[in-house]
């Protein structure tokens, strides 16, 4: 959780980026490039890319960011085990819900991007040990991306 | 029997009763993307139900539907669902086990034990979506002192279903009760009539539950939604997806495959 005792205005929760996976498409497929769509809480901040690969979170220094999964099938196994990303600008620690084995990721922004920073999430689906990689990468993006937007 | 549909709807809630509506904060999934449904992933998804009959020519069975509402932005439902209950107790066995602790009048320690415990609200006796008064964030610890801002959104609830769909006799959707805890123990079904095809759009009624602050008292409230999607019924044949034949038995190797 974020400091309670914040200067500036900002949202009381982190930004939660969630990725739905389809672990049974994911795992027929043997990719997971037509299986993952990804989604967060800032749509009104500008975030764009929802239900894509390519989604681009709208972040503000200081912001604290939580990732986790969704499975479209509760019976098959689906965990969030990595984010690759520059560390200059987030270092992502890996969390469980207390009491659970359920994995988040929680990370602060330390400094707004100027340009588009990409990161990789990758994914253990159902039995299989090596781990899943969308192709394409994901973005966080400052405000410099959402004036360009406009 | 044929493969029964998965439909997931997911909402964005902090939007949602932000803006007092579904419209853009709805996102829809099924297991069907396989079969032709459209808008999997967004507000508009069409649910493809092949199967007016069987690859042999004969009246297919009806298809069965199963709806599971998640909340975007909050402790995912992969957790137990009595995990708010059990984590509100485990909280409180942590405080009692500080006050416990405690040496004669050390203020800051009751202080941190009052942190810890964080907040209770009032909610109606009859909520499902609420399984304990502890108000917990979204990483599942007590909501602090600013519980009315950073609270873990309950699970919407799924309240009806009604529409063209339901009142053309194409889908009888009803509420069942299941061993299955993930989902408190109860969904929403429907078995679907395949010998009419066509598109038959339906309607979603999902309450949420906000969190608000009365005269300095936490509360629970129900804030009713409606969101919307469609069903299309296709005369192409049910088949298996692992042989794309008929629907009966797979195929058996003479000797099992070796290891």
């Amino acid at each position: 959780m974020p400091p309670r005792t914040k200067p500036e205005q900002r949202t009381a929760r982190p930004v939660t980026i969630t990725a739905v996976v389809d672990p049974v498409a994911g795992l027929a497929a043997g990719t997971l490039n037509d299986s993952l769509y990804l989604y967060d809480t800032n749509r009104t901040s500008g975030s764009t890319g929802f239900g894509t690969l390519e989604l681009r979170t709208r972040v503000r220094k200081g912001d604290t960011l939580l990732w986790n999964a969704l499975p479209l099938e509760c019976e098959t196994f689906v965990a969030l085990v990595g984010i690759d990303i520059d560390r200059r600008v987030a270092e992502p620690v890996r969390k469980v819900y207390p009491g659970t084995d359920i994995v988040f990721w929680t990370a602060t922004v330390k400094q707004e991007p100027t340009r588009p920073v990409p990161y990789r999430l990758s994914f253990l689906l159902g039995a299989v040990a090596e781990p899943f990689i969308a192709d394409t990468s994901q973005f966080l993006v400052g405000s410099a991306e959402v004036k360009e937007h406009k | 029997m044929a493969q029964q549909h998965g439909i997931i709807v997911l909402i964005d809630v902090d939007n949602a009763l932000k803006e007092r509506s579904l419209d853009g904060n709805a996102y829809w999934f099924d297991n069907m993307k396989f079969l032709g449904s459209t808008g999997v992933g967004t507000g508009n998804l069409t649910t493809i139900v092949p199967g007016s009959y069987f690859l042999d020519g004969s009246q297919a069975t009806e298809q069965v539907l199963n709806w599971l509402p998640a909340a975007l932005g909050a402790v995912p439902p992969t957790v137990p669902r009595n995990y708010h209950a059990e984590q509100a107790r485990q909280i409180d066995r942590e405080a009692l086990a500080g006050i416990a602790a405690l040496d004669g009048s050390d203020g800051a320690e009751v202080g941190r034990i009052q942190e810890q415990v964080g907040r209770r609200a009032k909610r109606t006796r009859s909520s499902r979506s609420l399984a304990s008064s502890k108000v917990l964030d979204v990483t599942g610890q007590a909501a602090g002192a600013d519980a009315a801002e950073t609270y873990n959104f309950p699970a919407p609830v799924i309240t009806d279903i009604t529409g063209p769909a339901v009142t053309e006799k194409i889908m009888y959707p009803a509420q069942y009760g299941s061993p299955d805890m993930i989902y408190d123990g109860w969904y929403w079904a429907a078995t679907v009539d395949t010998s009419r095809p066509g598109t038959y759009p339906y309607t979603m009624h999902i309450q949420l539950h906000e969190l608000v602050d009365r005269d300095g008292e936490l509360v629970w409230e129900s804030v009713d939604f409606t969101c919307e999607s469609a069903l299309e019924v296709i005369t192409d044949p049910k088949r298996n997806a692992f042989t794309g034949s008929g629907v009966g038995l797979l195929p058996m190797p003479a000797f099992p495959p070796a290891p």
